[in-house]
């Protein structure tokens, strides 16, 4: 063995470079407070470890960057741990350099002769922050899409060059594949690359000029090794300690939903670490945004490049000192007031923010709610996403994106939105809270609640002498058929002499015919139904189709306005074969005033798609699918909801 | 198997060599070494900061996008927000059908053709909403109001540099149901550069 070492060292020399790197004297002996720099070190290490290693497994385009990220964080082994390693690690040298100027500067270690390695460790810096900025944007998720859009629109607003230097650091006009590859080269090429020539610049400097150490000696002089590689081993291994906590606690690095450029994202920030720049351009609106932009930061970066010319002299030491504080007070001030801005819905108390009828916090109130709310939904698109990309049909090769788009859970409430909520609400009667999953409340609704189309429940609504007048049903503001025929009929069939008896047996008739109505409608979440239930299906068949005549004074059943299946004509009432199943639907929503639907009777519906040629319709196929599919439940699921169809009988009268 | 003694595999060239005084003939040698040695290194660095510079040399041509039906803009000026619906490029990929923006048409009164507002603020960019209650253009992150027409609410006071940018309208006739003619309403759609007084497309 010893043979072998000395043939190395006789031709490469190794022991005396060895010899030379690990005796380094120390005057006054290893301590804790010169961890700080080999911390960087060894962050720095795990973060090329973890980065080629996650680099095997990433792929950058806008079809795929997302969709390898979100492999990497939910299939493949560990690697959540991985990349939340990667991710938080990045958050620990931050925070780790930020440590490291400050006792380079409050110890006055830029000063002669060590000036130009503080200027290398301040290009360093500078490189550390390149990575955080591009690393951000590669998962290609909603969340680093439109943070790092804000950073790149706002480069392209400095002076002259600023558009051309956009175009180039993002490939294009907008965002998009040569985002990715130049961020990607940028992220695990270039900046890396010059990062690890400066830091063995840095490192070389650090020996030439040696430790600069603090007074007073408490200790005789040690060497480098072991005694300071051990408090930096130990350091190193807390670090990563802490940030293995962190990464477990937070079950790794977030994935938002795949970036969308047709869909902002309000909630988009940056990293916590930038925070302060962002709240600091909130400060400069309109034209002077190249102030907060350009001019001051730059300012202080010249000014962090100048300080060991400002440090020659004791007073010039102590004024770098004082503004160093004051700069980092006043990020970190900005920082925690864009955290309190932004959460302020969420630690405040609205009625007391508007009883104060304060105008400035009413609207940071609203603009906070708005923050939530974007931050919320954005979670539940992931989820969403998260959960139809681990299904067996997988992701197809378009990416992630479209598998968003072609999903009625997703899509359908934004549809809903868009063309129906104007009339429309969509709210469960049973938990009308906003915050409620599905709830899409019209305060002054013009057409009745399409929550649950098509359950026995919705449908009972419309046989129960209370409901049918409500706003859910035909009750809405200006509804003509408040009055109608089948409001009417509904009344009508409850005459106040009944008997209790006389009462039940319509009710449980109703059911029936609620039951079979439903079952027109094959919804996908329905349970198949059991013999029992299939009988009274069977038997609501019968009632609608003229049996219910028997049973109520006006002597008049569905069929004589309906049609339903052979029994009635169409024409003067909504036809009720196939009611509210997919076809059905589609066609009402194509046109409601066909003589299948309401016919002359429609007042307020538009036809939203009654033309055979696309071009003349207001609403095309796939939207009206979606909306449809939507509102049916139909969408894909991991396993059915347990009670997503409540099929109990309507409550008694 | 005794190490052979160090000095002897330390470079002699290295530790003797002293620089000849220079002549005519090494003037030359150092001339044409630099620029060989440049040749050799800058040349595949020419190459690949052209093929880097490439996006400012492209060119993406504007469309012309079908956004809605004459009859879906009543002559009530009331703004109605319509998708901008177009075929979108990126690099390789043809993203069919891809919701690339969306405009505010408004049509006045008695006039036959509305006017296009697009949607994104000129500040930063963001999505610029309708306000009913108080009939102005409101944009949600910093505070910014138009009027139905796209100016300003407050002239220069305003956050935003200049009003919504407007594009080219253009109504068309396309054969309806039973030979009756329908109008289709079209944008030219561009987009602008934000944060700046003037309209500057980016293309």
């Amino acid at each position: 063995m010893r043979a072998i070492g000395d043939w190395f060292d006789s031709r490469s020399g190794f022991r005396g470079l060895v010899r030379a790197a690990l005796y380094e004297p120390i005057p006054g002996g290893a301590r804790w407070r010169y961890v700080w720099g080999s911390t960087l070190v060894v962050a720095f290490i795990t973060q090329l470890v973890t980065g080629v290693f996650l680099w095997m497994a990433y792929s950058p385009s806008t079809q795929t960057a997302w969709e390898s990220v979100y492999y990497i964080q939910h299939e493949m082994y560990g690697g959540w741990l991985l990349r939340g390693m990667h991710h938080f690690m990045a958050h620990a040298m931050v925070y780790l350099l930020v440590i490291h100027f400050l006792q380079v500067v409050v110890d006055g270690a830029y000063r002669a002769p060590r000036e130009l390695n503080y200027i290398v460790g301040l290009v360093l810096m500078f490189l550390v922050m390149g990575m955080a900025f591009t690393g951000y944007l590669l998962p290609w998720d909603q969340k680093g899409y439109w943070a790092t859009s804000v950073g790149t629109s706002l480069a392209s607003q400095a002076p002259l060059v600023g558009e051309d230097l956009r175009k180039l650091a993002i490939g294009g006009a907008n965002y998009g594949h040569h985002t990715l590859t130049r961020f990607f080269a940028l992220h695990a090429g270039v900046l890396p690359g010059l990062l690890m020539i400066l830091l063995a610049m840095h490192l070389a400097l650090f020996r030439k000029h040696g430790l600069h150490v603090r007074h007073p000696h408490r200790r005789p002089q040690q060497m480098f090794w072991p005694d300071q590689v051990l408090k930096d081993s130990v350091a190193a291994l807390a670090v990563l300690a802490a940030v293995l906590a962190v990464t477990i606690w937070r079950h790794g690095a977030e994935l938002t939903a795949p970036a969308d450029p047709a869909n902002p994202y309000d909630a988009a920030r940056p990293e916590g670490y930038f925070l302060f720049l962002f709240q600091f351009l909130k400060w400069f609106p309109g034209e002077l945004e190249l102030w907060g932009a350009f001019i001051i930061p730059g300012i202080v970066t010249l000014y962090l490049f100048l300080m060991p010319l400002v440090g020659r002299t004791r007073p010039g030491h102590v004024f770098n000192v004082c503004l160093i504080s004051l700069l980092m007070g006043a990020a970190a001030v900005l920082t925690v007031q864009a955290f309190h801005e932004d959460y302020f819905a969420a630690w405040s108390d609205k009625d007391e923010v508007f009883a104060a009828k304060d105008p400035v916090m009413t609207a940071r109130y609203e603009a906070s709610e708005r923050f939530l709310r974007a931050q919320a939904d954005a979670r539940r698109d992931a989820e969403r996403i998260i959960e139809l990309a681990g299904m067996p049909e997988r992701i197809p090769p378009a990416g992630a994106l479209a598998l968003m788009h072609d999903d009625p859970f997703l899509q359908g409430p934004r549809l809903f939105k868009q063309h129906c909520a104007s009339c429309h609400n969509h709210v469960d009667p049973a938990n009308r809270e906003i915050a409620a999953a599905g709830n899409i409340i019209n305060e002054r609704p013009t057409a009745p609640n399409l929550f649950g189309v098509g359950t026995p429940r919705w449908i009972a609504g419309f046989l129960d002498v209370r409901q049918i007048r409500s706003p859910d049903y035909f009750g809405y503001q200006g509804s003509p058929f408040h009055d109608g025929e089948m409001a009417l009929f509904v009344e009508g069939a409850f005459p106040e002499d009944a008997s209790d008896e006389q009462r039940a047996a319509l009710q449980t008739a109703f059911a029936k015919v609620a039951a079979a109505l439903s079952a027109e409608a094959a919804l996908p979440n329905s349970p198949a139904p059991t013999p029992q239930q299939q009988a009274d299906i069977e038997e609501g068949r019968r009632l609608i189709s003229g049996g219910l005549s028997d049973m109520v004074d006006s002597g008049v059943s569905c069929a004589d306005c309906h049609k339903f299946h052979d029994a009635g004509e169409v024409g003067g009432a909504p036809d009720l074969t196939g009611y509210m199943s997919r076809p059905w639907l589609m066609d009402f929503i194509r046109n409601a005033a066909h003589e299948r639907f309401y016919g002359e009777n429609n007042d307020r519906m538009p036809a939203f798609a009654p033309h055979e040629d696309p071009r003349l319709n207001q609403l095309d196929d796939q939207s009206l699918a979606l909306i449809v599919d939507w509102l049916r439940g139909d969408w894909r699921r991991v396993s059915p909801p347990p009670d997503a169809a409540p099929q109990e009988p309507p409550p008694a009268q | 198997m005794t190490p052979p003694q160090k000095p002897q595999h330390s470079s002699p060239v290295h530790a003797e060599a002293e620089p000849a005084p220079p002549t005519r003939r090494s003037f030359f040698a150092v001339v044409a070494a630099v620029l060989a040695g440049s040749l050799a290194v800058l040349t595949p660095i020419g190459i690949g900061i052209a093929a880097f510079l490439s996006p400012l040399f492209r060119r993406t041509a504007t469309s012309e996008v079908r956004v809605a039906l004459l009859e879906q803009v009543p002559d009530d000026g009331q703004p109605r927000c319509f998708p901008v619906v177009a075929d979108r490029d990126d690099a390789w990929t043809r993203y069919p059908a891809q919701r690339i923006g969306a405009v505010y048409l408004v049509r006045r009164p008695g006039e036959e053709k509305p006017i296009a507002l697009t949607a994104k603020c000129p500040h930063a960019g963001c999505f610029i909403g309708y306000s009913e209650s108080d009939e102005l253009f409101k944009c949600p992150c910093h505070t910014s109001a138009f009027n139905l027409d796209g100016t300003r609410v407050r002239g220069d006071q305003e956050v935003a540099p200049r009003g919504m940018d407007e594009l080219q309208v253009d109504v068309r006739q396309i054969a309806g149901p039973e030979g009756a003619n329908v109008s289709e309403i079209w944008v030219r759609f561009v987009e602008f550069q934000t944060g700046v007084k003037e309209r500057i497309p980016t293309t």
